[in-house]
């Protein structure tokens, strides 16, 4: 009965084929490299790639069954083995010969038909993550090419698996740095960088099994750098050389209620109350205090016209509309501001009642 | 501070030589009004109001520099002279300058002695139709409202800063401009601070926005009037319809009372000795404001309310002066206000695209009036290619 299931089965699935099973695939990954392209795929590839690896239970059975990869290994399984394996925690990979321990919000649907080319995207997505460096971050047009080798260079040992070890440990005390430098110059963007992104491959592949309490410090342990590297910390994984002094944001502009048009007199000082015969009527006035005419506003008023054009120089004025070519009215006020402050010191008058 | 480009008002000059321009201010008017370019096309017209007419226009030597060419209507009772609402608003918008008021670029008189203001072209639409537009065509938040409110309150604390009351502010006085930008406008109504003992009229300020002590015919106020209406229109931007809508005096009388009680000497000292005190002769209401405001402003927070309550207050005394209000934490606190640029904006206006489509729509109308030669010009219009 099984055997005739899974005949349909492969009929079916020529088409995906292409795709590769599941055990091969790691052993697929380590030889893929430029220098020796792998056999051709056909010869790998597994017919039965709509059967689960994990619980063989196949598409004929189930049509909607769906196939999810975890990032860390690109092991194939469907949607009902992942719930069932990985919904308590953690655990390690079910295919035989893979031990990596995986979990369940890392698991996803393929993006790409060919693994090779999902997992080399990924990869790929989190090195330019990290190595986030314009043309205009760099002195000359050498360092910024200096720096985008290394950054091919550390791809490709990740896609090839050449010193992951080391590669890995430079790539996180880089990121590290960046924050802390982005930190530095500008927090608010440093938050919106620092958001953890789910497409993100986990960059701790040993991760211990507990739960609880524990699993919730390992998870924070993810995001605070080990205390070894703690050590290191002058080293920032990667140096380049030729790159830009950040900026510091300019300073954060003191809010002014009246954007610089706030009138303050020069030349006196209203007081509260001024005691002049045919003021004190008005004052006592009943219709004038209930109706809200403003006592203060007046003399406010009063006093701004009587001093009003001291310190206005209209020869100076023209004088300097005249020698500036554009004759903007700006520069002959801005000569009268100046004038002002200068005629300002000379007159003492801070009451003239 | 005066501007040398400005022409003096002279509708009043010598009437012209057949020979063209016979005396100086004659000249000086002309060669202001030659500056300008004004379409004067029937189609084109911005906007009639009572007493004038708003044609567009630009400068002769910068056609991407719009303004806006304010005819005022001839007045069969001024006219020997200016009347007094073109003569208030040319006196202040000319001493007046500031980014939240409306610019006055110059003022010519034409032959036929009508007088031209060209003002500044402010295409952004007015405060009312940005309330007035459902929130499903435009949706406004709390920053926006406090970016708003500041620029509507520094303009209106400088016109005082000026000694200058604007005794007319409402939604449909407060224009937006192209970069969104709030100007204060119509100064027909504004006049300097009274000296005590010089009578004022108390029949200014549209109705919704007349405050009471204006409503209870008081002659001698200050500052404070201008306040009211501008609480009065903030308070209408939060729940996008008028606040205090009232057909008669007296019913607005009743509406003010519903909402902040029936003052007392307790609360206002003196109010008893206003003009109209008694008119109102029902029995005393509660002020329901505190209320009503935590329920329906809660776009302000509470430290927008009590700017808004401060605003409000009935007796003009204790009202907020503008500048009170601006020194208020309420502008530097949670939200942050929008930065200009990325306010809304009334649908329909202001736009790169929605400009062309008005041309366009003017091209139109104007096509049934001129015949088939606008038809012509019609087919020729490259302006729908460019975006």
């Amino acid at each position: 009965m099984s055997k005739a299931a899974s005949r349909v089965a492969n009929g079916g699935a020529k088409g995906h084929a292409q795709d590769g099973g599941a055990s091969p695939l790691s052993s697929n990954l380590r030889r893929l490299s430029l220098a020796n392209p792998p056999p051709k795929p056909s010869a790998f590839a597994d017919p039965s790639s709509d059967i689960c690896p994990v619980c063989k239970s196949s598409r004929y059975l189930n049509p909607n069954m769906v196939f999810l990869v975890n990032p860390e290994c690109y092991h194939k399984m469907c949607e009902s083995c992942v719930e069932r394996i990985f919904s308590h925690g953690p655990a390690p990979c079910p295919i035989a010969g893979c031990k990596r321990t995986l979990r369940r919000p890392k698991f996803r649907r393929q993006t790409f038909e060919d693994l090779k080319v999902e997992r080399e995207v990924d990869i790929r997505r989190r090195v330019a993550k990290a190595f986030n460096k314009v043309e205009q971050d760099f002195e000359t047009l050498r360092d910024f090419n200096d720096y985008l080798e290394v950054v091919e260079e550390t791809t490709w040992n990740l896609i090839l698996k050449i010193d992951v070890e080391t590669t890995e440990r430079r790539l996180r005390q880089f990121e590290e740095a960046q924050k802390a430098e982005l930190n530095a110059v500008n927090p608010a963007a440093a938050r919106r960088v620092n958001e953890p992104d789910p497409t993100v491959l986990s960059s701790t592949s040993h991760v211990v099994l507990k739960k609880g309490a524990t699993q919730r410090k390992v998870a924070s342990a993810v995001n605070t750098p080990d205390p070894f590297i703690e050590d290191t910390k002058t080293d920032n994984g990667f140096i380049f050389r030729g790159l830009k002094k950040p900026k510091p944001p300019p300073p954060k502009k003191v809010f002014d209620p009246f954007e610089g048009y706030g009138i303050t007199p020069d030349y006196y000082v209203t007081q509260e109350s001024y005691d002049v015969d045919w003021l004190t009527w008005f004052k006592d006035d009943k219709a004038h205090s209930a109706g809200g005419f403003g006592m203060k506003d007046f003399y406010d008023h009063m006093l701004c016209e009587s001093f009003a054009g001291l310190g206005v120089f209209v020869g100076e004025e023209i004088e300097a509309r005249e020698n500036g070519a554009s004759g903007d009215s700006a520069i002959g006020t801005q000569t009268a501001a100046m004038a002002a402050a200068g005629g300002a010191k000379d007159v003492d008058m801070d009451d003239v009642f | 501070m005066l501007q040398s480009t400005r022409s003096p008002a002279s509708t009043t000059a010598s009437s012209p030589g057949p020979d063209g321009p016979t005396d100086l201010s004659q000249q000086i008017n002309d060669s202001v009004r030659h500056r300008f370019v004004i379409d004067t096309r029937p189609g084109h017209k911005l906007g009639e109001g009572t007493y004038a007419i708003v044609f567009s226009g630009h400068y002769r030597t910068d056609p991407t520099h719009l303004v806006a060419v304010k005819r005022i209507k001839k007045n069969a009772d001024y006219h020997d002279g200016i009347a007094p609402d073109a003569f208030r608003e040319i006196q202040f918008l000319s001493e007046l300058s500031h980014p939240n008021i409306i610019t006055l670029h110059a003022v010519f008189s034409t032959k036929s002695q009508t007088l031209s203001l060209v003002l500044e072209h402010l295409p952004g639409g007015d405060l009312e139709q940005l309330f007035q537009t459902p929130r499903d065509q435009l949706a406004y938040s709390a920053s926006d409202f406090k970016a708003w409110a500041l620029m509507l309150l520094r303009a209106v604390a400088f016109i005082h800063a000026s000694g200058i009351l604007h005794r007319d502010i409402k939604g449909n006085n407060i224009l937006i401009a192209a970069d969104n930008t709030l100007k204060l406008a119509d100064f027909g109504l504004a006049r300097a601070f009274a000296e005590p003992g010089r009578n004022m009229t108390h029949q200014v300020i549209t109705r919704f926005y007349r405050p009471p002590e204006l409503l209870y015919g008081a002659m001698h106020y200050g500052a404070a009037v201008d306040v009211w209406s501008t609480g009065v229109v903030l308070v209408e931007l939060c729940i996008r319809d008028f606040f205090l809508p009232a057909n008669t005096d007296v019913e607005q009388f009743h509406v003010v009372e519903h909402m902040f009680g029936t003052p007392t000497e307790e609360s206002w000292p003196g109010v008893s000795s206003l003009p109209f005190y008694n008119l109102s002769s029902a029995p005393p209401k509660q002020a329901q404001w505190r209320a009503w405001a935590g329920a329906r402003l809660q776009m302000l927070g509470g430290d927008g309310l009590e700017v808004v309550s401060g605003m409000l207050a009935v007796d003009p005394r204790r009202r907020w002066s503008a500048e009170r209000v601006l020194r208020h934490a309420y502008w530097g606190n949670e939200p942050q206000m929008t930065r200009k640029e990325l306010l809304p904006r009334v649908p329909g206006k202001g736009g790169k695209k929605k400009v062309g489509e008005d041309l366009k729509r003017g091209a139109e109308g104007e096509g049934e009036g001129e015949g088939r030669v606008e038809k012509v010009a019609r087919k020729l219009d490259f302006g729908s290619m460019r975006n």
